[in-house]
């Protein structure tokens, strides 16, 4: 059987930070960095520029550190957030667009034309500082199918060169997410988020691995908003002989034992380790 | 209307356990949508569950039942467990089989598998799948969603096997409205759990986890204050839950704006109070207590009152 190369994008420090409680120090996030590098992880989204200084000094410690990852930074659909990512070095420029009506109407309050005038301006800020755009479906596990291939082809004619596609509140099956891979255009690369809560993340990103997805977001310990993200470790030992993401499963074990004290909060007991259950 | 399965009780050393703990967790079992429960036979007998009596045949384990009229009944578990890899199909046509092992089905072709277990004849065909892969849950969902008519689990996942209240949750999302079952029983269900088995759930377990719905990140509380199905799959009242807006390194004017209203404080100075906020957590590698914010908002407020009055 032929093992098929795939690539991991961990977003430890930006989504697996936003599971309320965890809130890592500038030293902390220079580690957990350093130690994905090393790992061979091939994409660390490193935070979100736009929340401040503190962040964006982290950012550029994490880039001088990093030998092999490139560095991303993710960042809502506005210019003040992506001139602040553009300032800290960072190697991608991540865009996330609400894909789904709930969210552009509810949150962005916006119409779908306006939503996609403003990728284009985005997409043009980015490339005017000649930078690598990627471009996030928030929610398209809840949003219209042909409004994701829509979305998706002025992605493509934008120049961006990766497609995340969120299962943001964790409801997709692993035949739902085949369903909607296969209905994705070609011309661009697939990255595959998801979220836990129905406990079905590591099974979704196999799924959408053997979809032609060719990124799996990931997170250490599983970490993040609610039930969390795709647990790195358990996709390493899901995929063992199937996929190779060039990362070594032993030598993650080694490394999570060494920083698991940094991703238990103090208000949590040492009777609730991260990943139990 | 599918067989959902809960065998908890035989993977638990159930002897040192009140009966009426035991009692109490197999009724919220029920209710929660389960539609069998199966527990060891000398566990039955002790709790003087009736409907086997004169069965000499009752093996192992049995299977509880629960009657539209509410009434409890007792069945012999005629289910033969055989472990299945996903290769080799099973010569099952015309016995009833559980089949269990397959932690990695999802890496091949499941679903022309199900088909071929879906045709093979078979006088009843439950899945219990290993959660050695992670993927226990998964399977037993596109099981039932491929037309499988029975899955077993367990609650938490106890013995990894498949997480019984995440089928559940999947299968009431699936079609809400065929769905009958009160998932807000998982909040007790839990803690009877982590009292029968002496193992505390994580905090951020997927459907019974007690953090599951707190939000800090600035981003998602401003959508859940707009509206909460944003970032919610499914409302944290549905499993006996509540949501919580907590403060720490992540949070928005929004989010600050919300607490300082909640606790009857004054809003003038959210900028600075947001400010101090991220630089504390980011020290602290933690939230914010709300009796911490009430200190944080008194220090900026007699910050303030000292730049007018020098």
């Amino acid at each position: 059987m032929t093992i098929k190369q795939k690539y991991i994008v961990d977003t430890t420090l930006r989504d697996g930070e936003q599971s309320p409680g965890i809130a890592f120090t500038l030293n902390q996030k220079v580690a957990i960095a350093s130690a994905l590098d090393s790992m061979g992880v091939s994409r660390i989204e490193a935070g979100t520029p736009a929340m401040g200084k503190a962040e964006c000094q982290a950012f550029e410690q994490i880039k001088r550190t990093c030998r092999r990852a490139r560095i991303i930074a993710w960042n809502r659909m506005n210019r003040e957030d992506i001139n602040r990512s553009l300032s800290c070095g960072a190697d991608i420029i991540h865009v996330c667009v609400p894909s789904s009506d709930l969210l552009i109407r509810e949150k962005l309050r916006l119409s779908r034309a306006a939503l996609i005038e403003k990728m284009a301006v985005c997409a043009d800020l980015v490339h005017s500082a000649g930078k690598e755009l990627t471009i996030g479906l928030e929610d398209a596990s809840r949003a219209d199918r042909d409004f994701v291939v829509l979305l998706t082809q002025s992605a493509i004619k934008l120049g961006a060169t990766t497609l995340r596609i969120s299962d943001t509140v964790g409801i997709m099956s692993p035949s739902t997410i085949k369903a909607c891979l296969n209905q994705i255009p070609t011309g661009i690369a697939i990255e595959i988020h998801t979220h836990n809560d129905l406990g079905m993340a590591v099974a979704n990103t196999i799924s959408a691995l053997r979809s032609g997805a060719k990124y799996a977001d990931v997170t250490l310990f599983g970490i993040g908003e609610r039930a969390g993200n795709c647990n790195l470790e358990h996709l390493l030992i899901a995929t063992q002989g199937q996929l190779d993401f060039g990362i070594r499963l032993d030598e993650l074990q080694l490394r999570q034992s060494v920083l698991s004290a940094q991703f238990r909060p103090p208000s949590r007991s040492s009777r609730h380790p991260i990943g139990l259950l | 209307m599918v067989t959902i399965i809960d065998r908890t009780l035989t993977t638990l050393n159930t002897a040192r356990i009140d009966s009426q703990a035991i009692r109490h967790f197999c009724e919220l079992l029920f209710i929660g949508g389960v539609t069998r429960i199966e527990l060891p036979t000398s566990l039955a007998v002790r709790l003087k569950l009736s409907g086997l009596s004169g069965n000499t045949d009752a093996g192992e384990s049995c299977f509880l039942v629960q009657k539209q009229n509410g009434r409890q009944q007792l069945l012999p578990n005629d289910l033969i467990e055989q472990n299945f890899s996903g290769h080799a199909l099973p010569d099952i046509a015309r016995r009833k089989i559980r089949l269990t092992g397959m932690a990695d089905l999802l890496q091949g072709d499941y679903a022309t598998i199900f088909e071929q277990l879906l045709c093979s004849d078979a006088d009843a065909l439950d899945l219990c799948p290993s959660n050695r892969q992670y993927c226990a849950t998964a399977i037993a969902l596109e099981w039932l969603f491929a037309g499988g008519h029975s899955v077993s689990g367990t609650f938490a996942g106890h013995a990894n096997f498949a997480c019984l209240e995440e089928v559940l949750m999947g299968v009431k999302l699936k079609n809400p409205t065929a769905f009958t079952g009160d998932l807000s029983v998982f909040r007790p269900l839990r803690i009877y759990y982590e009292q029968l088995s002496g193992l505390p759930v994580s905090p951020t377990k997927a459907v019974i986890g007690t953090d599951i719905f707190k939000v800090e990140s600035g981003i998602h509380v401003d959508g859940v204050l707009k509206n909460p199905a944003t970032y919610e799959p499914f409302s944290p009242e549905t499993v006996g839950n509540q949501r919580k807006i907590v403060l720490g390194k992540h949070s928005g004017l929004q989010s600050v704006r919300y607490k300082l209203r909640e606790q009857q404080l004054s809003e003038a100075s959210e900028k600075s109070i947001l400010e101090l906020i991220k630089e504390r957590c980011s020290q602290l590698g933690r939230t914010l207590s709300d009796l911490e914010l009430y200190a944080l908002a008194r220090e900026v407020k007699n910050d303030d009152q000292a730049k007018i009055y020098c």
